[in-house]
């Protein structure tokens, strides 16, 4: 073997070695690259403090009450939809049947949320979860209703709330007893359906707005510049002193939109048709007309816009 | 006669002044850095710093060696050699490239990236060859190289920096990793196929295809329209020069053979969609066919395609039972082919090392036998073409079918249906993600995931697909619809682009072919005027 043999020799092993270390090295290095890290922000990263006045740090910021934040609607009829001799803002689709302006409607006992469920509530459940979500959602102050969510985000947190309350040691012991003790029924946290939307804001005397008859700006957030806290404004006078009903965000309900006569059933009827959903109540955007009990907005299930949030109920009792 | 033979390398020698001929490598890497301030890096940080990266080790690594030759007063030079095996073979594959691009815009984009490889291959190659000795043979070996590389992978922009390591790899590969064949120190393996193979095989076991374009890049090919018969026509111009006919036309006649066996067998196309994807159909004809690594004898050629055929047609299948992404079939095998070059010419008994006479006579018949093989592979291109096995509608795009075929219990049909459906997701389809959410609810295909029907269904809903809203409002349910005109405008284009601009009336036409007995209805009958 001539010298230059010898280190043609050495230089090929070194350069063989070289290419086995830098394929491993790749290799090691790709094991970490997988998956592009997911966007979900870390709590801290939206400001969400370890205290906040009125909510419940220890049960997932849900309002500091024996229920947590959740007002029984008790079981009845109510007007549904709108009499445009009676509210002149009314749209047609509001209208109950060319026979009739309004329908009554019979609804079983339910639970609503005080309030739209915040960002701090919904920011508990995407550190809970890991669950992704749009990098606008939980920017705001914590106590303001979560916006930017879609109709599938707003169940997902519901699904999300339902077993937590169920099992969870933190749920106030009357609220897990009507939750899971409910003779044979299935009571579970959801949207509300648009019925049970409109009853809860306009209560059984036919109201246009949650507070009476007429437009009050001292009573809701809406003809103005953005989200604000929720129950920031005081209205002694809403039915069943809920907050934020008009005004604020939309809230997503589980209605699809189809024309009235409104029918629980309507769920699965029109399943060729495109999807919408109703969302009601209007936004710190909107004018009078829309932030009224019955006013009826069709929502892209899919969109997420920073007008539009939701609240929670617990039906089904 | 071969055109290998007659086609000779014209070369002259330059040995500038020792030290002025590292101005070659250094122009190299300036050029490289020039194209790093194009807009399409520029607008990725990750990008730049990987272009920055490859920069740097270049210029590292001259001038270290540099100042070694000062230091022992070595000389470096190089030798301009211009084979037409390289300089052919990269015209080809940039027809490909052009021809595939006008249909698939990221091609294009990708052509900065392209150029700076090139530039950071030829400065790789021959600082790597200055590193082991004197003279570098400058030609356009890395463009062949880089070219065949890109046509099956290339990383995200993100992961860049990988795709210089991948082309240093197979460089690497060329330079370290020989053997002595036919009397001379020769590399074993194809330099793309063997960094290919490797990173396939990384990218395999860490789980990261997704780092790369490779699975857009196979499904992307049909998107030009009759691209067979163009993968088939610029296959002819190698197949004459190269004598590779007999490598090219065994592994398609035996991928053809196999698949419709299989076919015949079960009731199901064996590769989805087609006879031959695309991408393997331009792997056996760009790919596997260096002759440089291949067997030289006629029956070696032969043998050595059909093993090609062989493993693209056990790999997707093997693949997809591991789960693992199909598309690397037709690259994982060619190493292991070019591994076995040499027990193959002797199995075949033809090989005898052959003297410079012999190997005259050798090539002159091979020449021949090329021809005529080439005239065979044009008939059976032709027969297949004209029962419509290449371009064309094929079984396996319509979706009825797959579901047909899956309640028969068709073999993979349902794993088949699956797949399927999870691209058709993947690519917004709100009915796909619908049904995917509803097998993972029932369970008949898979085993029921509760989580992931509701991500599906969540997909689904928030494409506006109405059945799926209403499947995540009661857990467990499952209402199915029929796909909605957006959803056909997907499902319907039988790999090509989605269908947009199709008037509606010819979609549901389309549909109704497609045996979407909801769309017949809706679809022109043929008696109306």
């Amino acid at each position: 073997m001539t010298p230059n043999d010898s280190t043609r020799r050495s230089t090929s092993l070194a350069g063989l070695a070289v290419l086995t270390v830098l394929v491993l090295v790749v290799t090691v290095w790709m094991s970490f690259q997988s998956q592009p890290s997911r966007p979900t922000p870390p709590v801290d990263s939206v400001g969400v403090p370890s205290d906040l006045t009125g909510f419940r740090s220890d049960a997932w910021f849900l309002p500091d009450d024996e229920l947590l934040g959740f007002v029984k609607i008790p079981a009845g009829p109510f007007l549904m939809g709108s009499d445009a001799t009676v509210d002149r803002l009314a749209f047609e689709n509001e209208r109950w049947s060319d026979d009739q302006p309004q329908g009554l409607v019979d609804l079983p006992t339910f639970y609503i949320g005080r309030y739209e469920v915040t960002v701090a509530q919904f920011a508990a459940f995407v550190t809970a979860t890991g669950f992704r979500v749009d990098a606008q959602t939980l920017q705001g102050p914590p106590d303001g209703p979560v916006t930017a969510v879609s109709w599938p985000d707003a169940l997902a947190y519901c699904r999300w709330l339902d077993t937590t309350l169920k099992e969870s040691p933190q749920t106030p012991a009357r609220l897990r007893e009507f939750l899971l003790e409910a003779h044979g029924r299935n009571p579970r946290v959801g949207l509300p359906t648009e019925a049970e939307w409109e009853k809860a804001a306009r209560g059984t005397d036919g109201r246009i707005y949650p507070w009476g008859n007429d437009p009050n700006r001292n009573r809701a957030n809406y003809a103005g510049l953005g989200r604000t806290p929720v129950g920031s404004f005081d209205c002694p006078e809403c039915a069943f002193g809920l907050a934020d009903m008009s005004g604020n965000a939309w809230e997503w309900t589980r209605s699809p939109y189809q024309p009235y006569p409104y029918d629980t059933l309507d769920d699965r009827a029109h399943l060729d048709a495109d999807s919408l959903w109703v969302m009601r109540g209007g936004s710190y955007a909107d004018s009078e007309q829309n932030v009224r009990a019955a006013i009826r907005g069709g929502g892209d299930p899919g969109v997420r816009r920073p007008f539009m949030g939701f609240r929670v109920v617990i039906s089904g009792f | 006669m071969s055109r290998h033979s007659t086609l000779s390398a014209s070369g002259r020698s330059l040995s500038p002044a020792s030290h002025r001929v590292f101005l070659v490598p250094l122009a190299l890497t300036l050029s490289l850095a020039a194209v790093s301030v194009a807009p399409r890096v520029q607008g990725h940080a990750t990008l730049t710093r990987s272009f920055w990266a490859a920069v740097l080790v270049l210029l590292i690594w001259q001038v270290v060696l540099f100042l070694y030759c000062r230091r022992t007063s070595a000389r470096r030079s190089f030798q301009v050699v211009l084979r037409p095996q390289h300089y052919l073979q990269a015209m080809v594959q940039g027809a490909v490239f052009v021809y595939w691009g006008w249909y698939w815009q990221p091609v294009f984009d990708m052509a900065w990236l392209l150029v700076a490889q090139l530039m950071f291959a030829y400065a790789f190659d021959l600082l790597l060859s200055w590193t082991r000795r004197n003279s570098y043979v400058l030609g356009f070996g890395p463009f062949p190289i880089i070219f065949s590389t890109n046509l099956f992978l290339w990383f995200r922009d993100d992961w860049f920096y990988l795709q210089f390591l991948m082309v240093a790899v197979g460089f690497m590969g060329k330079e370290y990793v020989r053997w002595h064949r036919d009397g001379k120190l020769t590399h074993i393996f194809n330099p793309s196929a063997f960094s290919l193979g490797l990173f396939s095989l990384v990218l395999i076991a860490t789980n990261t295809t997704d780092l790369t374009w490779g699975e857009a890049i196979a499904t992307t090919l049909v998107r030009a329209p009759s691209i067979y018969l163009f993968l088939f026509l610029v296959g002819l111009v190698v197949m004459y020069f190269f004598s590779i006919t007999l490598v090219a036309g065994s592994a398609a006649l035996v991928l053809f053979g196999l698949s419709a066996l299989y076919s015949a067998v079960t009731g199901v196309p064996y590769f989805i969609d087609s006879e031959i994807p695309a991408a393997v159909f331009l792997g056996l004809h760009l790919l596997v066919t260096d002759p440089s690594t291949s067997p030289r004898t006629p029956p070696g050629k032969l043998v050595f395609g059909a093993l090609y055929g062989l493993g693209v047609f056990g790999l997707y299948s093997f693949l997809g039972a591991v789960g693992a992404p199909t598309f690397y079939d037709k690259l994982l095998c060619v190493p292991l082919l070019n591994l076995s070059v040499q027990r193959i010419d002797q199995a075949v008994g033809f090989f005898r090392a052959p003297s410079a006479v012999n190997r005259h006579q050798l090539d002159r018949a091979s020449g021949r036998t090329n021809l005529g093989c080439m005239a065979l592979w044009v008939l059976c291109f032709s027969v297949m073409a004209t029962m419509g096995r290449t371009d064309g509608k094929h079984t396996g795009d319509s979706l009825p079918f797959w579901e047909q075929a899956c309640a028969d219990g068709r073999r993979n049909a349902c794993e088949r249906l699956l797949s399927i459906e999870s691209v058709y997701c993947d690519d917004n389809s709100g009915w796909a993600c619908n049904e995917l959410g509803g097998h993972y609810t029932v369970g008949t295909l898979v085993t029921p995931e509760p989580e992931l029907a509701v991500a599906y269904f969540s997909r689904a809903c928030e494409l506006r697909f109405q059945a799926a809203c209403v499947n995540l409002l009661e857990p467990g349910r499952f209402a199915k619809a029929n796909p909605k005109t957006l959803d056909l405008r997907l499902l319907l284009r039988e790999r090509k682009r989605n269908l947009m601009e199709m008037p509606e009336h010819e979609l549901y036409g389309r549909a109704c072919e497609h045996d979407w007995a909801f769309a017949c209805n809706r679809a022109p009958s043929a008696d109306r005027p």
